[in-house]
């Protein structure tokens, strides 16, 4: 306890100078669990916008329809197939969809998209496209007419359409002729990732199927949502068990990018505090080295009248923790202080994120720390603490305490 | 009346026949380190008897310094060896050494005594703290000892608000509070007025009847000298005169 005492005294003798190191230590924590807080705060972000929005938790397909989205390659009584994943456990609502390569023409230009025929109700409660529509004016399938579209902010503006306007869709029917519809422009949608938004317009699957010839009660994309996206990792198995003849898969075989982003998550505090927290070392093992410079005839005077080595290194080890600490706990309050406040509220990134949003990124970004990112952090301050009381206890236990003493 | 005598027991009184705690034999040291080679102890045979109130004199840079050193443990001689209570302290480990400075011997420094975060109380506690003796022990003896040297009142003060002579005091305290078997004080009044020095003399003397704890303190000044009752004079690194003093 003694020892403890002078370590806290000592500290106090060089306000200024511990108060910046304390200060730096704030800021070097406050850096690296900000940064991690927004960084992991983005890719969930990003990624449960992606399961909402494109991917679902689960899909399914014909084992053969991924490798060119050959329009034959469908699964055969659909309907029955959905009824009974409904009844899985896990599952929260399913849909499918008619879906295929076409172009999309208007009077000014053409481009290639992917035409996706969806049940509008049963679409609702699967992918949320439908919260996603900017021109006040435009619905999701709301009209009663037939051949109405749905298309993204970014495709309107480039095919230079608005609601109302017509879009001309041709593709390859079920039997491979060419054949085409014009289509009214009813919504205009945008999510946060620009390519999706690039390629993908939506219609309804029965004016599809009707246009393409398909065969009754089959669809090319079963998708699943479940009531959490962690739920994949045990519903799968279920699923793939039960349609052996299908290609069944989860957001993370699909896009195996969100689950690398997820995984890496997990691996950003701790590469981030690493090199902070390299720097931090350097700081405090300086200071403290000047500290057993400054105090070499005070520790010789110990040293002679009894106080080991082990104690001495308590002494700095208590002073190297004392002002890792302090500043570290400010540090972890303030990144508290801010993953809360902005994980509700939102941090706007408009002004400086142009670009963002190709990636999927939103713009409003909630930043989040886990308890685990806290633990993982105090942990680490505690290590460099003791690593930096090394070096400057071998410096001060290589003093001959009868050197350091005399006059 | 003083009279003085070669020393063969330097011991007097009530105290003669006191076991030998400090035996020195062929003591040498020599340092290398600087251009000149200098014999900084060269050649010395003495003991210490329990209960000794014994200064070392000799003009500076005669090797008072090094002499207390290698019989306190803080440095190893180049040959010779130290006994303390019959054990050779000379094949200690470092470590070992400082765990034995700590549970032995008392050491009071010319300057740079205390710790200064530390007040007088605990700086003087200090020694017992490293003991790990209990809370309640520790305050009795430091009352006494506070009430003894005459700085009673004075025990939450920092050292940097205490005279020098107030200084010594606690250093001296903390060198007896632990009761060593003997102290080393090397200079203690090198510092002082004269006032100051009488008063920590005084102290040391009394401390050294009443608690029977040996003293053994280097000087260079005539009116510490006299206070002595045993004076070992150095030159070069030799003893040249070793005296009991007889009142
Ligand atoms: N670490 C050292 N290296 C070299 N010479 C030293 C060292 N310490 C002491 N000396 C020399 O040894 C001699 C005795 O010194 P010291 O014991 O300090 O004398 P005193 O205490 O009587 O003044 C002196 O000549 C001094 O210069
Ligand atoms: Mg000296």
């Amino acid at each position: 306890m003694i020892i403890f005492r002078i370590a806290w005294r000592n500290i106090w003798r060089h306000k200024v100078r511990s108060s910046i190191v304390m200060f730096a230590v704030t800021v070097g924590l406050f850096g690296g669990l900000a940064s991690t807080a927004i960084m992991k705060g983005m890719v969930m972000d990003m990624v449960k916008n992606n399961i909402e929005n494109e991917v679902s938790d689960i899909q399914i397909h014909n084992p053969k329809y991924p490798a060119n989205n050959e329009i034959r390659y469908v699964i055969q009584n659909s309907s029955q197939v959905m009824d009974s994943i409904k009844k899985v456990d896990g599952v929260k609502a399913v849909c499918e969809r008619t879906k295929i390569q076409g172009m999309a023409s208007t009077a000014s230009k053409a481009t290639g998209v992917i035409v996706i025929g969806v049940e509008p109700e049963l679409e609702k409660k699967v992918t949320g496209i439908y919260r996603c529509l900017t021109d006040s004016a435009g619905t999701y399938f709301a009209s009663k007419h037939r051949n109405r579209m749905l298309i993204s902010e970014k495709l309107a503006k480039e095919l230079k359409v608005k609601i109302r306007s017509k879009v001309v869709i041709t593709f390859q029917d079920f039997d491979g002729n060419l054949t085409g519809a014009s289509f009214k422009v009813e919504g205009i949608f945008k999510t946060q990732n620009d390519l999706f938004d690039k390629q993908n317009v939506f219609v309804r699957k029965s004016d599809l199927d009707r246009i393409l010839d398909m065969p009754p009660n089959s669809a090319h994309e079963i998708a699943i949502l479940l009531n959490s996206n962690d739920e994949t990792y045990t519903v799968l198995p279920v699923i793939k068990k039960m349609f052996p003849q299908y290609l069944i898969e989860g957001w993370f075989d699909i896009n195996p990018y969100l689950e690398m982003s997820t995984s890496m998550t997990k691996y950003m505090l701790l590469i981030f505090m690493s090199i902070i927290m390299l720097a931090l070392g350097f700081v405090i093992v300086n200071t403290m080295l000047m500290v057993v410079l400054e105090r070499t005839r005070e520790l010789g005077m110990v040293m002679a009248i009894g106080m080991n080595k082990k104690k001495v290194f308590k002494m700095i080890f208590y002073e190297t923790s004392i002002l890792g600490s302090v500043g570290a706990l400010l540090g972890i309050v303030v990144s508290a202080l801010f993953a809360w406040y902005f994980g509700n509220n939102g941090l706007d990134i408009t002004s400086f994120s142009k670009g963002f949003e190709t990636f999927g990124y939103s713009t409003v970004i909630h930043p989040i720390l886990e308890t685990s990112d806290y633990i993982e952090v105090i942990v680490m301050v505690f290590f460099t603490g003791l690593i930096a009381s090394i070096f400057p206890t071998i410096r001060a236990l290589k003093m001959k305490p009868e050197e350091a003493i005399r006059e | 009346m003083k009279k003085e005598t070669k020393a063969s027991s330097p011991l007097r009184g009530d105290k003669r026949g006191a076991p030998v705690i400090i035996e020195v034999r062929g003591l040498h040291k020599t340092y290398t380190e600087t251009e000149v080679e200098v014999k900084a102890i060269n050649g010395i045979d003495l003991s210490f008897e329990e209960g000794e109130f014994t200064a070392i004199v000799g003009p500076s840079g005669c090797g008072k310094t090094t002499f207390l050193n290698m019989i306190g443990g803080l440095d190893v001689p180049t040959s010779g060896k130290v006994f303390i209570n019959g054990t050779d302290i000379s094949t200690f480990s470092s470590s070992k050494m400082i765990d034995f400075r700590l549970n032995n011997i008392g050491f009071v420094f010319q300057a740079y005594n205390l710790i200064p975060v530390l007040t007088a109380k605990e700086n003087a506690e200090f020694i017992m703290q490293l003991q790990g003796r209990p809370k309640a022990e520790r305050d009795k003896r430091i009352a006494e000892l506070f009430e003894a040297i005459g700085i009673a009142g004075k025990e939450n003060i920092k050292p940097s608000r205490l005279s020098g002579g107030q200084q010594q005091r606690v250093a001296v305290a903390r060198a007896l509070a632990s009761k060593p078997k003997f102290i080393l004080a090397d200079e203690p009044t090198a510092n002082l007025d004269s006032k100051a020095t009488a008063e920590l003399l005084d102290i040391m003397h009394e401390l050294n009847r009443q608690e029977k704890v040996t003293f053994i303190f280097s000087t260079h000044d005539k009116r510490v000298i006299e206070r002595a009752e045993r004076i070992i004079t150095l030159e070069d690194g030799k003893v040249v005169s070793d005296i009991i003093v007889n009142i």
